[in-house]
């Protein structure tokens, strides 16, 4: 199944500072917001699951249909997600 | 926690009651529509007790009292499963409804996130979502597999108009009458039956329907019967202070008043005979079913054997019914009685009897795989552990199993998996779980768009309500919800939803999502007619550039239509289209520094300040030393602000970017200035104040001074990304105080206008170039005094090169214009690179550009050179007579010459003083810049070497490389400069150069004699006879330029250039003697390609070599003249032969010098072999004792090598009394004699001398060491030994 994945840094104070769309699928028009949509809403788990583990890489802590989102929380609260 | 005073809880005492069945007459309507209402709302107000206290016991014998209860009444048609379709439209209804109530509230700002979260959740959470989630619920109701909404009991209702009543009370049970429930067996026909007559007291007394009521009471039982009697206020104007129906009548403006004809004994008649029902009949018939069913449970099921029994016989049935129907469980089946059982006792408060039951019949529903059966059981369960207060986690479970078999179901289940959801969610709102509960919301959803927006918008409030809120979620399902409100055409509630989503979105980083925000919301906003909250929204969305080119496309067509929906325009103070760079912002205004183009303008201004500083007496704003007592040049408030002179432009350079990928089209583009006259006004708290707060005031701005100030306009299109400069002038034409507030451009119709002080207050970086005074504000650069005008000078070059080769000389014209008609004196002119440009003259106009280069009888020179009156520092004085008024240009001729090849920037600064004393400024300044490529031409450098045998000649050699990328030169002249030397050729003119011209890249060498010409004035008559007539300064080199005439090369503009170039080498002025410059004439090709230009005009190229040394680095040079070759008899005698020394002290000062010709003796006694000559070496040195000495062939090595072989070496020595020390004044020649004694033919070397020379200092020789001193690479000696020159002299025996 070719599905695009959308890669995002999010700085402190959930400002992202990189985007990136991965992927080979047929691109859906409204993809990109859709994306970012569903990895800014994840913030919200984020924020709250992050304190209360020690792990860096938060798998699947959030999924809006078949879209799923994992973490990677740095130390310095800068986020990967996808 | 009382969990029946939860939410749910009382959800569930409402919904979760007894259902009556009502039967009634058409008369009995008519006397109840009366009163607006029909009989089962008359009735409805009075079924819900609050405290009805019936005592009742459990199963097992416990009294308790029930104390909420609630009749839910039902006309017979009204007892069936509601038709789906109308269902939904009833909703979509109510939807709408809540719509349109909106409409005021959606023009206004959305909320701040933080007002969001401290306001409570009533006021945030539509007031309609209760009563949509309660009419969603009821889609579900009278469900087959569900008992409590099965009818308990029936109340059969006659008027006492009707004619037999007591037939038509038996009509009523005609089954054709009653509800499918009833009749296909999914529940026990056998109800409780109430019998009610209605008395209308309009149409007269009660006696009649009291005589029915009697033959009722013998007909069905004394109990049973009852008689109501209505309507007893005639005039129906009877007012209720506490209206009890408001409640139940949601629809409908009441047109009539509810229950006018019901006086108070009707009213008070009807809450006796509901409580009478309830209390007497309703509940004790229900407790009556409870027990006997308990006991036939008890009986069949309950115990060990009836359960291993059950599920031995359950086991046994292999195939169970899949149809979940229920057409397997009739009324009469065991699991349809436990069902009634458990919802009986629900019912009536006993929960631990129903939830027992519930448990033990989902087991039997999950094994017979009756899945709705089982779901329902499983939701009923979860609500009884739920009133219980019980395990958590049970009910949860529960439900969740519930829901989970419902959505299994398909669309069967749907309505039922609404409700379950809906009271799961109640359930765990409860409990502060609004997490899971919004997510409860999320999987509602079906495929109906507008159930699951409303479902969305509330998972949204969920999230908020959450602890703590979870803002993005709340924004991200508000946008979803709102999505799918758009789709159902509920574009109000869209709206609503997405404004709400942007409290949270408004200042997000996030692209994508804030323009997918601002699009949507401003797209229906336009739907609407609110066409200036769209345009809000869909100006934020303009500057788009991270989208793809189709999407910037679709924003700007919507905007633009949007925009002309809105029919007007519109000043947007954050107009994004395009995109200004603040940091490209540059003011350039001419003060007292003018420019003479843009390129001049944006030079550096210390650049110019240092090139000035020769030039302007004292320059009032440059401190160049904090001593610098500020003149009174200008007024304090002139020099503390920006000045500008009216009447003449100030210059603002703007970036304007495309942030799209589409072009657009901007016009109109201006600046925004505010010009005040007064001069209070310029007092500093005006500046603070914001003048751009409101739109009103700037339309002040820009429309009241267009009379006082010019202003530049331009159209322009932008492409895709593109970036563009634009020039905005501004021409204040009154004194006063200028402020440049800010730029405006249309945009299709739409007026953009950009505020630099906005930018500028953030930012306070240094920005600009031009910032005359680092120390003020920013704000105060834009701001500039208008003072009244003054003369200025407008200059240019005409034709000014771009490209030159290295080495060209050109012709130009410096042209200044003054516009004004006041006149301007004093006029300097100072160039930076005088190297380059040499300052013509004016009485020499360029037309005769040859003449003025070229060589004639007359040479006057250095003439022209007094004209021009050079002050210091290179600052060229005008004379005083010129003066520049009106149309007419001062033409002045310039000469240029590309010195070498690099990029060369040209500065010139002009200087001139108002004639006026009144006015302002003193003085003005005019500022050229020009920007000139030079390319490599030919490459010239000069080997000289002393002639050997000649003093003061020297061998020239020019080697001469093309090293031009295209261009062929004619090597033409070359001339020396100055008077002390000649050059001339040593080859036939002819014989130079082959080819005539150098071809690229191509390397010639040149041979010259060069002759000191000095020397040969001196004592030409005596000492050099051989100086040739053709000595001259000039040579010619090129046998095609012979009919050429001969370059000056002292005259004026290569003279100039000369200057500067020596200025450039060398380091002092001064005259030395030993160095000679030359210059060397050359000219393109005539055949090439840039001859186009102009052919008629020679083009010349002049290359200067300055300070060429003369090899020798003494002063001192000398020549030996004799004879070379000599015929002597040996056998007579040995040989004399005499020699002469010449010898030249070119220094300017006495030298003393001693000639030593012998070599130490010490060397001679080391070679004792040589012995043999000693005795004649002392005895010629007794004969002359001032003799050095003898020695022996050429060195000593050589006379060792020698040593086998040494006998016949052949020898001389020196001798003859020569005066070994003597003076020599400066620049002046003497003779020595000197004689040699050879004893033997053969040939020798007379280079065994030394020269010991000495300068003397004592006069003029001390400027000569400072200048020393200055130099050090010019290691100019005061004392020195040179050996001598080999000298071959050959002496032959003669026969």
């Amino acid at each position: 199944m070719a599905i695009t994945a959308s890669f995002i840094i999010v700085s402190r104070n959930d400002i992202p500072i990189y985007e990136a769309e991965v992927g080979s699928a047929t691109k859906r028009e409204d993809a990109a917001q859709l994306h970012q949509f569903v990895l800014h809403a994840a913030l919200d788990i984020v924020q709250d699951l992050a304190w209360t583990t020690s792990a860096m890489f938060l798998k699947n802590i959030d999924r809006f249909n078949d879209l799923v989102v994992s973490v990677y929380v740095t130390a310095g609260h800068i986020l990967f997600i996808y | 926690m009382d969990p029946a005073g939860t939410p749910l809880g009382k959800m569930l005492l409402e919904e979760i009651t007894p259902v009556v069945m009502v039967l009634r007459t058409p008369s009995v309507e008519e006397a109840c529509v009366k009163n607006g209402l029909s009989f089962v709302e008359m009735l409805s107000p009075f079924c819900n007790f609050s405290n009805i206290d019936v005592p009742l016991r459990t199963s097992s014998d416990q009294p308790y009292r029930l104390h909420k209860f609630k009749l839910r009444l039902f006309y017979e048609s009204d007892v069936r499963q509601p038709n789906i379709e109308v269902a939904k439209e009833r909703l979509k209804q109510v939807i709408t409804k809540a719509g349109e109530k909106e409409n005021l509230e959606l023009i206004s700002d959305p909320p701040q996130v933080s007002n969001l979260l401290d306001s409570s959740k009533s006021e945030l959470l539509p007031s309609w979502f209760e009563y949509l989630n309660k009419e969603l619920i009821r889609t579900a109701s009278f469900s087959e597999h569900e008992t409590f909404d099965h009818p308990v009991g029936c109340l059969l209702v006659v008027s006492s108009k009707d004619e037999q009543p007591i037939n038509r009370f038996i009509d009523h049970f005609n089954t054709n009458k009653l509800p499918s429930l009833l009749n296909d067996g999914a529940m026990d026909p056998k109800i409780l039956k109430h019998y009610l007559l209605v008395h209308d007291n309009h149409d007269g007394s009660s006696e009649k329907a009291s005589k029915i009521l009697s033959e009722m009471k013998s007909t069905f039982g004394t109990n049973e019967c009852h008689l109501l009697c209505i309507n007893s206020s005639q005039d129906a104007k009877m007012e209720h202070q506490d209206d009890p129906w408001a409640s139940y009548k949601y629809d409908g403006s009441p047109v009539q008043r509810l229950g006018c004809c019901l006086d108070v004994d009707d009213i008070s008649a009807l809450k006796d005979l509901m409580h009478e029902f309830s209390s007497k009949h309703v509940i004790p018939y229900m407790e009556q079913k409870v027990r006997i069913l308990n006991q036939q449970v008890s009986a069949t099921r309950r115990g060990f054997r009836n359960q291993i029994k059950n599920l031995w016989w359950r086991k046994g049935k292999d195939d169970p019914n899949e149809m979940p129907s229920g057409s397997m469980y009739t009324f009469s089946s065991i699991e349809s009685q436990i069902r009634v059982l458990g919802d009986h006792a629900f019912m009536l408060h006993d929960y631990e009897l129903a939830l027992a039951n519930y448990r033990l019949i989902s087991t039997d529903y999950k094994l017979d795989k009756a899945w709705k059966r089982y779901a329902g059981v499983q939701e009923m369960m979860a609500l009884a552990y739920f009133l219980l207060d019980q395990s958590r986690k049970e009910a949860e479970y529960c439900m969740e199993n519930a829901f989970n078999t419902y959505l299994k179901l398909g669309s069967s289940g749907q309505q039922n998996a609404t409700r379950c959801g809906l009271w799961w969610i109640e359930m765990l709102k409860t409990r502060d779980q609004y997490k899971e509960a919004a997510s409860v919301y999320f999987r509602i959803c079906s495929e109906e768009l507008l159930h699951s927006a409303v479902m969305l918008e509330q998972a949204s409030y969920c999230y908020l309500f959450s602890k703590p809120p979870m803002l993005y979620k709340y924004g991200f399902h508000l946008v979803l919800s709102g999505d799918r409100y758009r789709k159902t055409d509920q574009i109000k509630h869209a709206i609503r939803t997405y404004r709400s989503a942007l409290s949270v979105y408004r200042e997000t980083t996030w692209s994508y999502i804030r323009d997918h925000v601002h699009f949507h919301i401003g797209q229906w906003y336009a739907l609407l007619g609110f066409h200036d909250v769209a345009v809000r929204h869909m100006l934020q969305v303009l500057a788009c550039s991270h989208q793809s080119k189709a999407t910037q496309e679709l924003f700007l067509r919507d905007f633009l239509q949007i925009f002309q929906g809105a029919g007007k325009t519109f000043e947007v103070p954050g107009l994004q289209l395009p995109v200004i760079d603040i940091s490209s912002l540059k003011v350039v205004f001419e003060d007292q520094r003018t420019y003479a183009s843009s390129l001049a303008a944006s030079v550096r201004e210390s650049l110019w300040r240092s090139l000035e500083e020769d030039l302007i007496p004292s320059l009032p704003g440059a401190r160049t030393n904090w001593l610098d007592v500020q003149t009174k040049l200008m007024p304090k408030r002139l020099r503390e602000s920006n000045v500008c002179v009216a009447g003449e432009a100030i210059k603002v350079v703007v970036e304007f970017k495309n942030p799209l990928q589409v072009p657009i089209p901007i016009s109109n583009v201006s600046l925004i200035c505010e010009l005040s006259r007064s001069e209070e006004e310029i007092s500093d708290t005006n500046a603070s104040t914001s003048e751009l707060a409101n739109d009103e005031d700037h339309q002040r701005v820009v429309s009241s001074d267009s009379g006082s100030v010019i202003l530049s306009e331009f159209d322009f299109s932008l492409g895709g990304g593109e970036k563009k400069l634009v020039e905005l002038t501004v021409t204040p034409k009154l004194e006063g105080t200028l402020k440049l507030v800010g730029v405006r451009w249309k945009f299709s119709g739409c007026v953009g206008f950009y505020t630099f002080e906005s930018i500028l207050l953030v930012k306070k970086i240094a920005r600009g170039k031009r910032k005359a005074k680092a120390k003020q504000s920013p704000l105060n650069d834009l701001k500039f005094v208008v003072i009244k005008p003054v003369p200025k000078l407008e200059g240019h070059i005409r034709s000014f090169p771009e490209k030159a080769y290295a080495g060209h000389i050109q012709p130009l014209i410096l042209e200044l214009k003054n516009q004004s008609n006041c006149s301007i004196k004093n006029l300097k002119m100072k160039i930076s690179h005088p190297r380059f440009l040499s300052i013509g003259n004016k009485e020499v106009p360029h037309v005769d550009f040859r003449a003025c280069l070229e060589k004639q009888s007359d040479n006057k020179q250095g003439g022209t050179r007094a004209n021009l009156k050079k002050a210091s520092q290179g600052v060229f004085l005008f004379p005083e007579d010129v003066a520049i008024k009106g149309d007419k240009p001062l033409l002045w001729p310039l000469w240029l010459r590309a010195a070498v090849p690099e990029n060369f920037l040209l500065y010139i600064i002009i200087y001139y003083e108002m004639e006026d004393a009144s006015s302002v400024m003193k003085y003005r300044t005019l500022r050229l810049h020009y920007n000139l490529q030079v390319l490599p031409s030919l490459d010239v450098s000069f080997k000289i070497s002393p002639c050997p045998s000649r003093l003061q000649e020297f061998l020239v050699r020019m080697d001469v490389v093309n090293k031009a990328s295209s261009q062929s030169f004619q090597v033409s002249q070359l001339s020396t400069v100055g008077d002390n030397w000649g050059i001339s050729r040593l080859q036939p003119i002819d014989g130079i150069i082959p080819s005539q011209s150098l071809t690229v890249g191509q390397a010639f060498s040149f041979f010259f004699m060069l002759k000191s010409r000095r020397l040969s004035s001196v004592d030409a008559a005596t000492h050099v006879p051989d100086l040739s007539p053709d000595v001259d300064n000039d040579v010619i080199l090129c046998p095609g330029s012979v009919k050429e005439p001969l370059v000056n090369a002292t005259h004026s503009p290569l003279a100039n250039f000369h200057d500067s170039e020596r200025l450039q080498h060398g380091i002092h002025n001064q005259k030395d003697d030993n160095t000679v410059d030359f210059v060397l004439i050359s000219r393109p090709l005539k055949s090439d390609t840039n001859s186009e230009e102009d052919s008629d005009q020679p083009q010349l190229f002049s290359h200067h070599a300055c300070y060429c040394r003369t090899a020798s680095t003494s002063p001192i040079s000398w020549t030996m003249i004799g004879p070379r070759t000599k015929y002597h008899n040996f056998s007579s005698s040995f040989c004399e032969i005499n020699l002469k020394m010449t010898i030249h002290n070119s220094s300017d000062a006495i030298a003393s010098i001693s000639i030593s010709t012998a070599d130490s003796a010490g060397q001679s006694d080391a070679l004792p072999s040589q012995g043999g000559w000693k005795p004649v070496v002392k005895e010629i040195k007794a004969a002359s004792p001032k003799a050095a000495g003898i020695i022996a062939g050429n060195s000593p090595e050589s006379l060792s090598s020698l040593k086998p072989v040494a006998s016949p070496v052949s020898s001389f020595i020196w001798s003859g009394s020569s005066s070994s020390n003597f003076q020599l004044g400066p620049r002046s020649s003497t003779d020595i004699p000197m004689q040699i004694c050879v004893f033997s033919p053969g040939t020798y070397d007379l280079s065994s001398y030394v020269l010991n020379w000495n300068l003397r200092q004592d006069d003029g020789g001390c400027d000569q060491l400072e200048a020393k001193e200055s130099n050090p690479e010019e290691t100019r000696k005061l004392s020195g030994t040179c050996s001598g020159y080999p000298y071959f002299l050959t002496v032959l025996q003669s026969v």
